[in-house]
């Protein structure tokens, strides 16, 4: 899974970016790359900030009819900002049990493996209102669901203070079993280098074989409509 | 059948007035903000279904505004619906900007400036150099081949009162008033409804913009940040289903600072909307308009639009952002009697003034009072005591000059060399072509 990094299938992948070097092209390219390989398999979509328009004409560009997927079952796209209630702040807290309760018979269908789960954004579920009891019920729940089926769960996390880690990303740290941490260019923006990407392992995790890559090997990536390119620091095409 | 089919564009409903295909990619459609070069920072135009969102967390100015104003003026002369979210919406109105009165005299007029400013500056320039562009720091303002695209504004020029009559009897415009009444605050699901029922019964035929001045001032009752993260996202949900529609929106000066919001709320700003920048001005920081006298603010980029790509279609087609060769450009913005630019920020000469002094003001200061003051001590010398008092603290310094001269110092050299040294009032740099030497101060 994800061909630079090599994953396995079946785990939890905690992907964290920041606001210069959004990590969008990580979901969509792990789920391009499993609907390819994985042919019949289950995919699950939980977009919680983007909109179904934007992953068909993303999609467009690795070949992929998205209408196609969705009409033959196999890709449940949810759009989650309808499903959830109005955050009021009040003693009757909104909670995102409802929410889960329609994830769930879509895991519970697809029967054999290999399944692939990504929620495309829980940081706006903090912000928008949701307490973090809350979304740490929620992503524990949606963990235990992947896991009896051995489906890939991909949570994607933004940082918003580098350096400062606030208390949701601790508790995906924990839970995760990679974490692929994307960050942009500590320089400012480049037209020739869009970000790093650094492999860590999660704190559980027994590494066997799996190459990790630590932040001062981070791996270079630049971003072009048709998806990044990867390249060692040091190489771009701006350095040689 | 053949494997081989031609891309038709299915979009074909895509085609309102007013906007136009973004470039790089024929899905998504874009409109205008109203300047120029704001349409350049965002890659050609804001496109439709996406949320603008300007920060400007300066009190004590309202470019936030401004920006606003701009982006009604545009929707107006366009021929597309507005909706206008504002406490007192028609006073907001009242100071739109609108097209330059004739366009022949204004034209005249620059014309003329453009002269003045070439015979002023006239200067010699190296052979090498004399085929390049001149250089710029902004995108060219639109001409009027562009068509309804971006049209062109006049600051000093209001919106003649009858354009907003007929504006609001044909509906084109919609006025929102925030109503807190007492002490409620105004209800954000309330305001979120008013605007979705308002989206629904637009026609799909014609563009709909939405403008917030302005979100979270006083009127809008004490919003957390978590109601102001909901509402940018209930309304982003809301433009996304509806690709008709497109929103800006300025946040009050005061919810513009991560110290308001906590750490990293800015960012979250950024990931809330489609498109947020921040224009600091300078006002703020009396040091800072005196390093850049030119420019306003500076403007921060938090995201861009990229509606239907990976990659932000600005990074690739801004002009400004010049990101295409090399590192990204540090922007600025002015405002002008006409009209507001973004452009970029580029240090003046010798790094840092915009006028290169020979010596401080403070010793051509002194030196006129020494000028005048010995002359009249000259003619006195005797009379020491009856000084002209207007300046004490120099007549101190003259004294003593004055006994040095009475010990026998030609003091008719010293006065000449003064009289030389006097700073000419107007400096400037410039390689002059009728001066024999090279530099003129």
């Amino acid at each position: 899974m994800l061909s630079p990094f090599n994953l396995p299938e079946g785990i939890v992948l905690l992907i964290t970016d920041e606001l210069n070097s959004p990590a969008d092209f990580l979901l969509h390219r792990s789920f391009a790359e499993h609907v390819k390989s994985a042919k019949g398999a289950k995919n699950i979509v939980l977009s919680v900030s983007d909109s179904i328009a934007r992953w068909k004409s993303i999609a467009l560009k690795s070949n992929l009819n998205l209408a196609q997927y969705l009409a033959s079952g196999s890709l449940e796209f949810v759009d989650v900002s309808s499903h959830i209630q109005v955050p009021t702040g009040r003693s009757d807290q909104p909670n995102l049990h409802s929410l889960f309760n329609i994830i769930q018979p879509l895991l519970e269908k697809s029967d054999h493996g290999l399944a692939l789960v990504i929620l495309d954004d829980i940081s706006t579920l903090e912000w928008i209102g949701f307490s973090l009891l809350d979304i740490t019920r929620f992503t524990r729940a949606l963990r235990a669901a992947c896991l009896q089926i051995g489906a890939t769960l991909i949570i994607r996390h933004h940082i918003v203070t580098p350096g400062e880690p606030d208390d949701m990303f601790r508790y995906l740290l924990q839970i995760c079993t990679y974490r692929l941490e994307v960050q942009p260019l500590s320089s400012g923006r480049s037209g020739t280098v869009s970000g790093e990407i650094a492999l860590h392992s999660g704190p559980g995790t027994i590494v066997d074989g799996q190459k990790l890559i630590p932040r001062s090997l981070a791996l270079q990536y630049k971003l072009t409509d048709n998806g990044p390119t990867f390249f060692e620091k040091g190489t771009s095409s701006g350095v040689l | 059948m053949s494997s081989f089919k031609r891309k038709s564009s299915t979009n074909s409903e895509l085609s309102y007035p007013g906007t136009r295909t973004a470039p790089g990619n024929i899905s998504t459609a874009i409109t205008s903000t109203g300047i120029p070069s704001l349409d350049d920072i965002l890659g050609g135009g804001l496109p439709l279904s996406c949320l603008l969102l300007l920060l400007a967390p300066d009190h004590h100015s309202s470019y936030g505004d401004l920006v606003q104003r701009y982006f009604v003026a545009e929707g107006l002369s366009g021929g597309h619906r507005v909706i206008v979210v504002h406490p007192n919406p028609k006073e907001f109105m009242a100071d739109v900007m609108w097209h330059p009165k004739s366009s022949s005299s204004t034209t005249d007029l620059e014309a003329r400036d453009t002269k003045h400013e070439a015979s002023e500056q006239k200067i010699k320039i190296a052979w090498r150099y004399e085929s390049m562009k001149p250089f710029q720091t902004t995108v060219v303002s639109p001409s009027s081949s562009t068509g309804d695209y971006c049209h062109a504004f006049d600051l000093s020029n209001r919106i003649p009162e009858a354009v907003v009559h007929v504006a609001i009897n044909s509906k084109q415009l919609t006025y929102v008033g925030i109503d807190a009444d007492g002490l409620d605050q105004i209800s954000i699901v309330d305001m979120l409804a008013r605007l979705s029922s308002l989206i629904e019964s637009s026609t799909p035929k014609s563009l709909l913009r939405i403008s917030i001045p302005s979100l979270a001032a006083p009127e809008w009752g004490d919003l957390s940040n978590l109601q102001i993260l909901w509402f940018l996202y209930s309304l982003r949900s809301l433009l996304r289903k509806h690709p008709y529609v497109c929103a800006s929106i300025s946040l009050a000066p005061q919810s513009s600072t991560d110290s308001w919001g906590g750490q990293g709320w800015l960012q979250k700003l950024g990931w809330a909307s489609d498109a947020a920048l921040s224009m600091v001005a300078f006002s703020a920081n009396p040091s800072l308009s005196s390093i850049f006298p030119s420019h306003h603010g500076m403007v921060h980029i938090h995201s861009l639009p990229s509606p239907h790509t990976l990659s932000v279609p600005s990074d690739r087609f801004s002009t400004l952002r010049g990101l295409s060769s090399s590192g990204e450009n540090n922007l600025a913005f002015k405002c002008t009697r006409k009209r507001l630019i973004f452009e970029t920020l580029h240090l003046d000469l010798e790094g840092g003034v915009s006028e290169r002094r020979t010596a401080p003001v403070t010793d051509n200061i002194d030196l006129n009072a020494f000028a005048g003051e010995t002359g009249n001590l000259h003619q006195h010398l005797h009379q020491t005591q009856s000084l002209d008092t207007t300046a004490v603290a120099s007549v101190d310094v003259q004294l003593e000059e004055d006994e040095a001269a009475s010990k026998n110092i030609p003091i008719p050299v010293a006065l000449e060399e003064v009289r030389q040294a006097k700073p000419k009032k107007k400096k400037t740099v410039a390689f002059q072509s009728d001066r024999p030497e090279l530099y003129d101060f």
